[in-house]
Parts: structure tokens; sequence; C-alpha cells
């Protein structure tokens, strides 16, 4: 008959205790957020040593891990199936070795140019991804010559159509070429720096243009100039390489570009991810 | 035996109730209710549904404030002084809602921590009063209507009241119940406590209460003894004679007042043992002989007068007659 | 004159002995397991993807909002809130913290952190909106009121017992959610650092004041900031359960303000003056976190100010009602 008591002295111990904490923690909070630099004494934390993660570890090492870098291509932009080269290379690794082969991370951003991704390089997060791979895919500066192209690249597919591409000067499409080349130069280098033992592909431009008249050769040109100046950086490394795709899409537009006119399709994408599985063999 | 005490205590007024009005919205629910309760009297409050009583006696315990008026307990304007005026009352308003999740004792426990001075063995007397100390660890969940009623007596008198207040506290009784309830209150009362007590069945109460006001329409109609009251009610007279027309008209020839519809004013009971034929007057006792005399000399039978005691529902109807409760 | 001391032991055994506070302990024993094995089967997933690297899985969370920074279809203020969360990943991967490491702390943090909006009001409400119209649907006012008490002191020990029990609903969520989902993620976590101080402007955030605390400190922060909402919440839902007479209709409106203020926090940006709305200053926690608030203006003071002006002109009305009010039934 006692049970009033003892929910009484309970509850109200425990209430107490509990409001007595909960108002420190209010107090504490204002403080904190209010005048942040009052704690700030230890604003770098050490770094937390104990987990460095299994990734190194020598039973993970049979796994091929491959990282992928660049812009809408990296990321597969276009491909229906949303695989992309990035998964199909991974899935054909597979198929094709059955060495297991995994995909860390696609770092593709749409509209990417070499621009962008010079200070992305600098990230501690995507050197960290870039470290643990043993393939690094990259595509890159299809948007550094193809401006206007990036209005295609912001509407997946369906809201840009060849005529955008026809507002494209051609004469500006070899304009921005010798600086972009320096900077797939540094690209390259620098992800040879962050990881000199992986195995780096390139994948060449190809010219979404070929089948407009007025931007066939202006394009044709630029495109080759582009990968050839990019195979001089890649032929000075011994684990580098670059995978052609412009004689792929050449005649092919029709089947292996997507909607936008601007971004492989699925079959597109999957050529490509052929290619790469040869060039790593 | 009681009248000779309540005579002695007079003066003592528990509850004082001046001219208290209460408007709610735009209508006047109660538009004019004055009336003392001595200690150690049953005061009956009667009216029917809907006159006011519940409101009045919400008014007694400040559950609502009186638009105008004033009421006092033990010399404590209820609403300004609740403390110390609701100290000397207890009540049960309506029916007797208590926690059904708690056990009895838990209610009482529960009221006692709400009123200083109430400690353990006076929860163990009320419960002794109301005769619950079987059942009072059970929750009230499993009580009957009865025993809830009971419960509710026991919150009541926890803290020694000097004025109990008792609204319809006969609803939901048994006959036997009711008999019990009367003789409990009957007690309370010669203890010296002042009780007050609504009802819309008048003659229940009659038995029980020494004073009573009757209220209609939110006014009081008549406050005084029972007695009193109905003693100053003309008396009611049954006619039955031969042929009945003839004497309806000699009757009312006569001045005398002649009731066309008799069951709107008499009890249930006297209007059952009526002939089909009979005649209600309203007269006094000392004009009878010659109405007889007159009927016999022109050649009606009389077969039967019978005089009606008074009681207060017939007071009662009397004093509404003609008014519809609604 | 009666102490208030008796009266809210009277209110503290009605709330236990009427089992609205095991019931609310019941709703966390039960979603609590729920969200745990959800979270569980999801950490598990992106485990798998990720091959257990967290700086791999925030890496993508980074590269994705990046992403979506470039659509148009993206509305405008999610890119200032994704622009800003990438910032603050790319923070914690910079200083090598996981943010999102999987143990029983963290998944408290994060719950509690999601939970200040609905499911705690919801469980305050449990308790709030029953405590006068409670008295008042089952006639138990009238038994109350007829005491030599003042009323505004029978509505003060209600009030007070209300707070005490919002301060262990509170705690009470804290805890039971470290005990059930620690059994699933470990109960390690309390010292590990976590980053706050972000400071937002515009789209951008500031990171000179960023700072670690341990992840402890962070909770005590955040139980405190939650406890306020729910003081808040508490004293709204006490006016509503004085001026309504039913506990189902006083849980319904209060529900309604609530879930009107969960819209518009995400819709509201437009509407500059419904920053002055209680429901749209509830997530206090986004303060300590960094994440933006839903409009332009808004910040730690503002939200307190404003929760404070809505709680006291509750707790205002609340009294003059109930003080003044005629009881019909």
């Amino acid at each position: 008959m006692n049970s009033s008591k003892w929910i009484w002295r309970v509850v109200s111990i425990v209430s107490v205790l509990a409001t007595v904490l909960l108002l420190a923690g209010f107090v504490y909070a204002i403080k904190d957020i209010q005048n942040p630099k009052a704690a700030a004494e230890q604003s770098s934390p050490s770094a937390t040593p104990q987990e460095s993660t299994g990734a190194k570890s020598p039973e993970a090492k049979k796994d091929l891990k491959i990282a992928v870098i660049g812009d809408s291509l990296a990321k597969g932009t276009g491909d229906n199936s949303g695989m992309g080269f990035a998964r199909r290379t991974v899935s054909e690794l597979a198929k094709d070795s059955g060495r297991k082969a995994t995909l860390l991370n696609n770092l593709g951003i749409n509209g990417l140019t070499t621009t962008g991704l010079l200070p992305k390089l600098e990230e501690k997060g995507t050197q960290y991804v870039l470290g643990q791979a043993d393939v690094i895919l990259l595509s890159i500066g299809g948007n550094d010559l193809f401006q206007g192209a990036d209005l295609a690249t912001k509407g997946i597919s369906g809201t840009s159509n060849p005529g955008t591409g026809t507002e494209l000067d051609p004469k500006d499409l070899l304009k921005g070429l010798p600086k972009a080349s320096t900077q797939l130069k540094a690209i390259l280098e620098r992800i040879r720096a962050i990881n000199p033992e992986a195995w780096i592909v390139y994948v060449g431009l190809y010219n979404p243009f070929g089948d407009i008249e007025e931007l066939k050769i202006p394009g044709n040109q630029a495109v080759a100039s582009w990968n050839q100046s990019a195979l001089q950086t890649i032929n000075k490394y011994s684990s580098m390489s670059l995978v052609p795709t412009f004689d792929l899409f050449q005649h092919n537009l029709d089947k292996y570009l997507s909607s936008d006119h601007f971004h492989p399709n699925g079959d597109g994408y999957q050529q490509i991810a052929e290619r790469i599985v040869q060039g790593i063999r | 035996m009681n009248m000779a005490n309540n005579l002695d205590r007079k003066e003592q007024v528990v509850l004082s109730v001046e001219h208290v009005k209460k408007k709610i919205g735009r209508k006047w629910i109660i538009e004019d209710v004055t009336f003392d309760v001595r200690e150690g009297e049953i005061f009956g409050f009667l009216g029917p549904n809907g006159a006011g009583k519940t409101t009045t006696i919400r008014m007694l315990v400040d559950l609502i404030k009186p638009s105008s008026g004033m009421i006092q307990v033990c010399g404590f304007d209820v609403n300004r002084q609740q403390e110390q005026a609701l100290r000397y009352v207890g009540s049960i308003v309506e029916n007797p809602e208590v926690y059904s999740y708690l056990t009895g004792w838990e209610n009482l426990e529960h009221f006692a921590r709400m009123q200083p001075g109430i400690d353990k063995r006076r929860i163990q007397e009320v419960v002794d009063i109301v005769r619950l100390d079987q059942r009072i660890h059970d929750k009230v969940r499993t009580y009957s209507l009865g025993m809830r009623q009971r419960l509710g007596i026991a919150q009541a008198l926890l803290g020694r009241p000097k004025l109990l207040i008792l609204d319809e506290p006969t609803n939901g009784l048994d006959p036997k119940g009711i008999k019990e309830l009367r003789q409990f209150i009957r007690e309370l009362a010669d203890g010296g406590l002042a009780v007050f007590v609504s009802s819309h069945l008048l003659s229940e109460i009659q038995l029980l209460c020494d004073r009573v006001a009757i209220i209609s329409r939110g006014r009081v109609l008549a406050v005084g003894q029972v007695e009193e009251l109905v003693a100053a009610n003309a008396k009611y007279v049954i006619w039955e004679l031969e042929p009945a027309e003839t004497g309806r008209r000699l009757l009312a020839g006569q001045g005398i007042d002649v009731i066309e519809q008799a069951d709107a004013i008499l009890d249930d009971a006297i209007i059952a043992g009526m002939g089909p034929d009979a005649i209600v007057t309203r007269m006094e006792e000392e004009d009878i002989s010659a109405a007889v005399k007159h009927l016999v000399a022109s050649g009606v039978a009389v077969q039967g007068v019978h005089q009606i005691n008074p009681t207060l529902e017939q007071l009662f109807l009397k004093m509404t007659e003609g008014e519809s409760i609604d | 004159m009666i102490n208030l001391l008796p009266l809210i032991k009277n209110e503290t055994i009605k709330i236990i002995k009427k089992k609205r506070f095991y019931v609310i302990l019941l709703i966390l024993l039960v979603l609590v397991p729920i969200f745990t094995y959800a979270q569980m089967r999801s950490a598990e997933r992106t485990r798998e993807k990720f091959h257990g690297d967290w700086r791999l899985e925030v890496q993508q969370q980074i590269t994705d909002n990046e992403n979506s920074l470039g659509s148009d279809r993206v509305p405008d203020e999610w890119k200032k809130y994704r622009k800003i969360f990438v910032q603050q990943l790319q923070y914690y991967l910079d200083h090598d913290v996981n943010p999102n490491e999987p143990n029983g702390v963290t998944f408290t943090r994060e719950f509690m952190a999601n939970s200040i909006t609905l499911f705690i009001p919801l469980l305050i409400m449990a308790i709030a909106s029953d405590i006068v119209s409670g008295e008042r649907t089952s006639g138990t006012i009238k038994m109350l009121l007829t005491r030599p008490v003042k009323r505004w002191k029978v509505l003060l020990s209600k009030l007070v017992t209300l707070f005490m029990f919002s301060s262990l609903i509170v705690v009470s969520a804290f805890i039971i959610t470290y005990v059930v989902s620690g059994a699933v993620f470990g109960y390690k976590g309390f010292d590990m650092p976590v980053f706050t101080g972000f400071q937002i402007t515009g789209s951008d955030v500031d990171l000179s004041a960023v700072h670690a605390v341990p992840q402890w400190k962070y909770l005590l922060m955040q139980g405190g900031l939650i406890w306020f909402v729910s003081l808040t919440i508490a004293s709204l839902a006490f006016m509503v359960s004085v001026l309504v007479r039913s506990t189902a209709a006083s849980i319904v409106v209060m529900m309604a303000a609530l879930i009107a203020g969960t819209i518009l926090t995400n819709m509201a940006s437009a509407w500059s003056s419904a920053k002055y709305l209680f429901m749209v200053n509830l997530e206090l926690t986004d303060y300590l976190s960094g994440t933006p608030a839903p409009i332009e203006g808004m910040n730690l003071s503002f939200s307190l100010a404003v929760l404070s002006v809505w709680a006291v002109a509750a707790l205002i009305i609340s009294f003059l009602v109930f003080t003044k009010r005629d009881i019909l039934n």
C-alpha cells in the first residue's frame, strides 16, 4: 500500500536529476553555439588512429580496386541503367578474367573541367580514394573542349538537342586547347604522385558533333590534337594508358550516343568499358 | 425532537446565499436566489430538472462564479476567499466522479493531500463511516454505483466539513439504498453538520428535510420549514358525487374553486385512487359542511368526500402551475 | 494555505497510475528497435558497398551532393543545404573523423536530432494533452476544484509535474535509444570527436570556429536543446489541454500544428515571416550540427526567443482561462 510513496520518491528524485542534467546541457549548448571560440582549444582533433581501415590488408589485395574520377562520362551520364563505364568495367572484368574487381568510388561530377578537377585532387578524401585504388579511371577534358555543351550536361537527357551544339563557334574549340592540355598534364602527374602504383587509364575524347556539317572537321581536329597531347604525357609513364574512343564513335554516333547527343548511351559506355578491360589486362 | 435542537442553534448560519444571479451567454440561468442553511439542519433544495439547481450548487463550491450576489460559508466569501470557505465544505456535485484508475483508498489519500490536517486515521474513520472498508483497496473501476456514491460521501466528509452538499444523492439508488441514505444523512445532521440536499424528487426529500427552498426557472419560490409551507397551502378536497355533472355545477356556483386538470397538481398515488368522475376542489376545511348541505339539498348524492393531506409535491406543482419546464 | 508539494505528488501519482508514462516507455521500446534495425540494414549495405571504409563512403556522399549542385531541377534552397553539407563532410574527412561512425552513441545522437520536431513532441503530448482535459473528460475536475485550494495552485502543480515528466521523457528517450542501439552497434563512442561551431553565412560555412567536442558532451548539449523544445511543446499542449475539453481533440490540435510545422520547414523559405511560428523553430539541434536554418535570419537566440514567447504566452493564457472559467460540466 506504500506504492504511492515509492512512486513519488522515485519519480521526484529522478525527474529533478534529469532536469538538472538537461538544464546543464542547455546552458552548455547555448554557450557553445553563441560563443563557439570559447571552446575551440581542441580545434585540431588528434586524428583517430585506431581504425585505419581494412582496405589495405593482404586479404583484400587480391581484389582489383577501381576508382573513377572526372566528368559526366566518368559518372555515367546518359546511361539509362546508371552503370556508366565504371560499373560496366567492373562487371566486364569479372566476366572476362574472373578477377574480382570492386568499385571503390565513382567521383565523377557532371560538368567538371580540368580547372575544376585540379583542386579536387588536393582534397583529402579524393586523395584517400585514389590512394586506395589499383586502377584509376579518368575522364576529363570534354567540358573544356565543348564548353557550350555544359548545357547538355545539365539536363541529363531530353532537354537538349543537337541544336545546342550548333551554337558552338568552331573556332572556339581550339582556343582553350593549350591551357586545358597543360592542365590535363598536371592532373595526370598529380594522380601519379598521389598513387605511384596504380594503373591509370585515361579515357580519350570523341567528337560528339561528327554528324554536324560545320562542326565535324574542327571538332575532329580539336579532339585529335587533345588526345595527341594527352598521349605525350601518358607515354612518359609506364603504368598509364589512354583508351581511344574517337574511332568508336566516329561513325556510330547514332548507335552509341544518348538522346542528349553528347553523352554515350548504355551501349556506348559498354564499348568504352570493353576497351578499358582490354587495356588493363 | 430534532426540531428542538434546530431551534437552539438557529443563529448559526453556515451557508448564506444572497441575491445570487448568474448569466450564461445571454440567458439568465439564475435570476435571484437567496437562502440560509443553519448548523445541524437538513436543507432541501427542490426543483425540476433545468430549474437551476446544479448551477446554484456549482456556485456554492466555486465551480461557477456568480454574476452578482454573495455566497458565504461560515462567514467567508466562497469566490474571494475560497481557501478558507471551502475548507468547511464537503460536496458531491452531480455524480461522485473519482479517479477510476486509483483504488478507493488512493482516491481518499489524493483528496486528503489537498487539505491540511487529514491523516491516515481520518481516512480510516470516513471509510468506516461509509462502511466501505471491505473494498477500499480495490480499484474504483470495479465499484458499483452505490459504492461510488459512498466513496463520494467519504471524500466529502474527509475534511470534517461544517456543510455537506449533496447533489441528487438518491440518483441511481434502489429504494433500500435511498432509505439507508436518508438515515445516514439524518445521523450526520444530528452530529451538528449542516446538510444541503438537492433533488427533483420532492416526496422523498419531504421525509428528510427540516427546511426546503423551492426553485423554478432560476428563482426561489419559497423557503421555509416543510410543515409551515405545506400548512399554508390551500387544501384539496375530492368529491364523489352522483350525478357528477350537476354536482360540479353546484360546487362552482358556490364560489368553490373547481380544478379542471387535477393530474397536473396531485400526487400520482392519489390520482390513481380516484374514480373517473371525481371532482377536485381547492377550499378551506370549514367550508366543506356547508357545501355538503347545499349539494344534498339540491338532490345530489354525496358518495364520498376526502380531504387530501398536503404534500410538497402538490405545493410545488401549484406554485409552478401553468409553467412548462424546458 | 496548502503548499504545492502535495499537489505535485498527487499529479505524479495520477500520471504513473494512469499508466501514461508506461505507454511512452513502451512506444520507445517498440519504435527504437525498429529504427535501429532499419539503420543496421542500411549500414550493412553501405559497408558492403564501400568495403567498410568510411572515407570512401563520405567521399561518395560528397561527390553525389556535388553532382546534384549542377542540376537545374534541384531547388536553390536545397543546393545551399548540400553545399554546406559538402563543406562539412569535407571538414570531417580532412580531420580524419568519421561523422557516421556506427556505434550506439552516434545512433543515439542522430536519432535524437531527427526526433526533435515530431517524435519527442509526440511523446510529450501524450502526457500534456491529457493533464487537464483528462480531468474534464472524467468529471474529476469538479472534485479537484472544490478543495480549499486556489485554482492557480492546482494548475501550477500540474504544470510542474508536466515539466518533471518532460525531463523524464527526454532522458528516457536518450537512455532507451542508447541501450537498444548499443546492443546492435556497440556501446562505445562517447569519446568520439564531433565537430560543432559551423557558422553559416549565406551559402558558405565559416570554419574558423569549428571545434571538436567529445560525443558525450555533444549528447549533453543536444539533450539540453531537446529539453527546451520539449518544455515549449509541453506549455503549448498544456494550454490546448486547458482550452479543449477532450483529450483526443487536444492531441489532434497539437498534432496538426506540429505537422504543419514540418511541412512549412520544407517550403517556407519564401515566406519569411513564417519564422515567427513556433513550429519552424523546433530544430534547435541544427544550430549545434551546423545545418542551415530553414528561413534566412534564424539563429539560436532568435529561435529560443520565439519559442519562449510562445511558451510564456501559452502559459499566461492557460492560467487566465483556468482561474476564471466556469466549470459547467
